[in-house]
């Protein structure tokens, strides 16, 4: 971990409808951090992360990427949506989809090429799906088509990677597999924003945590700040992770 | 064939092509409705456009009626973002009116034009090869036909320069938002096609034709494949099919040409829907009927690996055992023979080598998932095709 911030969200405030489901986050995340994001279902985390990427658009507040806007630092960054939001009934392969990680360094209208094609192999090694780069994705297991999404972030070779639920529906070693790729990129100097639900694994995987939950709770070392009080403040719950199985 | 019997052909093939582009993606973005709710508001569009241009074929008129159908989106859009009702109530609510609109205004004004309901719903593409156009008196077409072939050149260079763009935005709006490929531009620039499209075509074919192009050769296109451009191939060449067949149909029928191709859409999609290769119903079926029969088939053959006793390999024993009926057993039986996996002496069972390879192989494959020993019994046996 180096001191620089490599994203800085300020006074952020998100609505869908009427009633804000973010209310007035501040968010410091320093360089080459493992950070989870953790808070209840429907706490905002996807919605934290959609407003960082400019997908969608805050009521107030902002966010800034190294110090700019994320419209100029788009190339700095890889985005794994939550499984759940693509059909993965879509007409298109392993491979194609991995490629679609190289359309943002490509722009509007230029097509992918032999490079394009080489650098998304190579990220389909590392997750060790090559053998099913050809397969129409809705016949891949759920395990991996989270691989076939963080090979097509890996592919965006970004510093800074946003992961919706990763480990969701995965197995053990799919799991080990997926954090060892992500710890790497850590090492790297890369920065790696992670939406977990799993608080057992969280000291063991993270050095940095957000407790979320329509507020910010708290943000900082896991060592410091993971404990009974901010998960109590998060989940509502009396929580003790103490004595969780 | 006449000259105006090839025209006709020509001009609802090149319609065919023009709806089958954006049709395979309203398709995968599931917004079939949307084109029905375009083809049917667009209606007070072409009306006021007619009154301005007093010209059915002005591309102003089709321009301010493809507006009419843009409009109609974002209405539907707004009406949904309020959250009080789903997207279809929305769509239900919108099209219903602005059609009447256009039909009052029809009634009220257009009386002595043509421009009448039955035309507008169904199409006059019979007439189509009488209206030419002319330049410095030279006749060079049907005014149609030069219509709708410039709207599909304009839309096959949209899609040639936009392939990749469409392809991301509608498997993943998400990623193509943080990309910076704005999903709202591409979503409106495909609305704003699918309404060109649906008016350059309207006045050939009516509204009903219109939906039934876009939507029945990409719902037939994604039964049969499982990629995207093969299916944009797929989904033009159904659209020229019904366009031809329907034509002819029509022609031995001496019945409406829009309404024929229409049915001909009908028939294709329940042919696909009935034979498709592997998501057809028969295909189903038969797959499902084939690996019950393999189960059995490795069921019995564990059941030979695993007893030595003569008793249990007795041909007439065995249904006893495994609990089978005759015609069952015998189905299994040749199988496994045919396979060279079995041999039967004096009636008592035992298995070849290759039989014996074949069931630990099998067992570790389904265990495992291990897939590499079995690559070679992949065609014969569905069970192993992953
Ligand atoms: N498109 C939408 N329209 C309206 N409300 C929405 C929309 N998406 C999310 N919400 C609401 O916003 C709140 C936050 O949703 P969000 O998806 O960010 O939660 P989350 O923390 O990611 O939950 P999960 O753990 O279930 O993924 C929820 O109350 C949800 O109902
Ligand atoms: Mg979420």
């Amino acid at each position: 971990m180096s001191n620089k911030i490599a994203v800085k969200v300020d006074d952020l405030t998100v609505a869908y409808n009427y009633k804000p489901v973010l209310w007035d986050i501040d968010l410091e995340i320093p360089e080459s951090v493992l950070m989870a994001i953790v808070g209840p279902n429907g706490a905002g985390k996807s919605t934290l992360i959609k407003s960082i990427l400019g997908i969608l658009k805050p009521i107030a507040g902002s966010v800034s990427i190294y110090g700019k806007s994320y419209e100029k630092q788009r190339s700095l960054v890889a985005y794994v949506p939550q499984k759940g939001s693509v059909d993965w009934d879509f007409p298109t392969t392993a491979l194609d989809v991995v490629m679609m990680g190289t359309y943002g360094s490509l722009g509007w209208i230029k097509r992918p090429k032999q490079k394009q094609k080489k650098a998304a192999l190579e990220a389909l090694e590392k997750v060790g799906m090559l053998p099913f780069k050809g397969r129409q994705i809705s016949q891949l297991s759920g395990g991996q088509q989270q691989r076939i999404f963080l090979a097509r972030a890996l592919v965006q070779d970004a510093s800074i990677y946003f992961m919706d639920e990763p480990f969701q529906g995965v197995d053990a070693t799919t799991e080990i597999a997926i954090i060892n790729i992500l710890k790497e990129l850590r090492k790297a100097g890369k920065t790696v924003i992670v939406v977990h639900h799993d608080l057992q694994t969280v000291p063991e995987y993270f050095d940095w945590v957000t407790f979320l939950n329509v507020k910010k709770i708290a943000t900082g070392p896991v060592k410091d700040i993971f404990n009974d009080d901010n998960l109590t403040k998060t989940y509502g719950i009396n929580y003790k992770v103490s004595i969780q199985e | 064939m006449s000259s105006a019997q090839i025209e006709i052909q020509l001009i609802a093939s090149l319609v065919a092509i023009a709806c089958a582009i954006p049709g395979t993606f309203l398709v995968l973005r599931k917004m079939a409705m949307i084109s029905d709710a375009i083809s049917h508001s667009i209606l007070p569009g072409i009306v006021i456009g007619f009154f301005i241009t007093q010209d059915l074929n002005s591309p102003l008129l089709i321009l301010l009626a493809a507006l009419t159908g843009v409009i109609t989106v974002v209405l539907v859009e707004y009406i949904q973002k309020t959250g009080l009702v789903k997207e279809d109530t929305a769509i239900g609510l919108v099209f219903p009116v602005l059609f009447s609109i256009g039909v009052l205004m029809i009634a009220k004004k257009a009386n002595d034009v043509h421009l009448d309901i039955d035309a507008v719903l169904l199409g006059e593409l019979a007439l189509a090869p009488f209206d030419r156009l002319l330049i410095s008196g030279v006749d060079v077409g049907p005014k149609s036909l030069w219509i709708i072939g410039s709207i599909l050149c304009i839309t096959v260079l949209l899609l040639l320069a936009f392939f990749k763009e469409l392809k991301l935005s509608t498997f993943d709006k998400g990623l193509a938002a943080s990309l910076g490929f704005s999903p709202a531009i591409i979503h409106y620039g495909l609305m704003t096609v699918s309404s060109i499209t649906t008016v350059g075509a309207f006045d050939a074919v009516g509204a009903i034709l219109v939906v039934a192009l876009m939507i029945a050769p990409a719902a037939s296109a994604y039964l049969l494949t499982t990629d995207l451009k093969k299916m944009l191939i797929l989904s033009i060449i159904f659209g020229v099919l019904s366009a031809i067949s329907g034509y002819w149909f029509a022609h031995w029928l001496d019945a409406s040409i829009a309404g024929s191709i229409t049915t001909m859409l009908g028939v294709l999609f329940l042919i696909v829907y009935l034979f498709a290769p592997s998501k057809g119903i028969i295909a189903v079926l038969y797959r499902e009927k084939q690996q019950r029969i393999e189960v059995s088939l490795l069921t019995f053959l564990l059941h030979l690996k695993n007893h030595d006793d003569e008793n249990e390999r007795h041909v007439n024993h065995l249904n006893e055992h495994i609990n089978w009926q005759k015609v069952r057993s015998k189905i299994v039986l040749d199988l496994a023979l045919k396979n060279n996996m079995i041999m039967i002496d004096d009636s008592i069972v035992f298995l070849t080598p290759k039989g014996d390879k074949f069931t630990t192989q099998a067992i570790d494959y389904i265990i495992t998932n291990e897939d590499a020993q079995i690559e070679g019994m992949k065609d014969d046996f569905f069970l192993f095709r992953g």
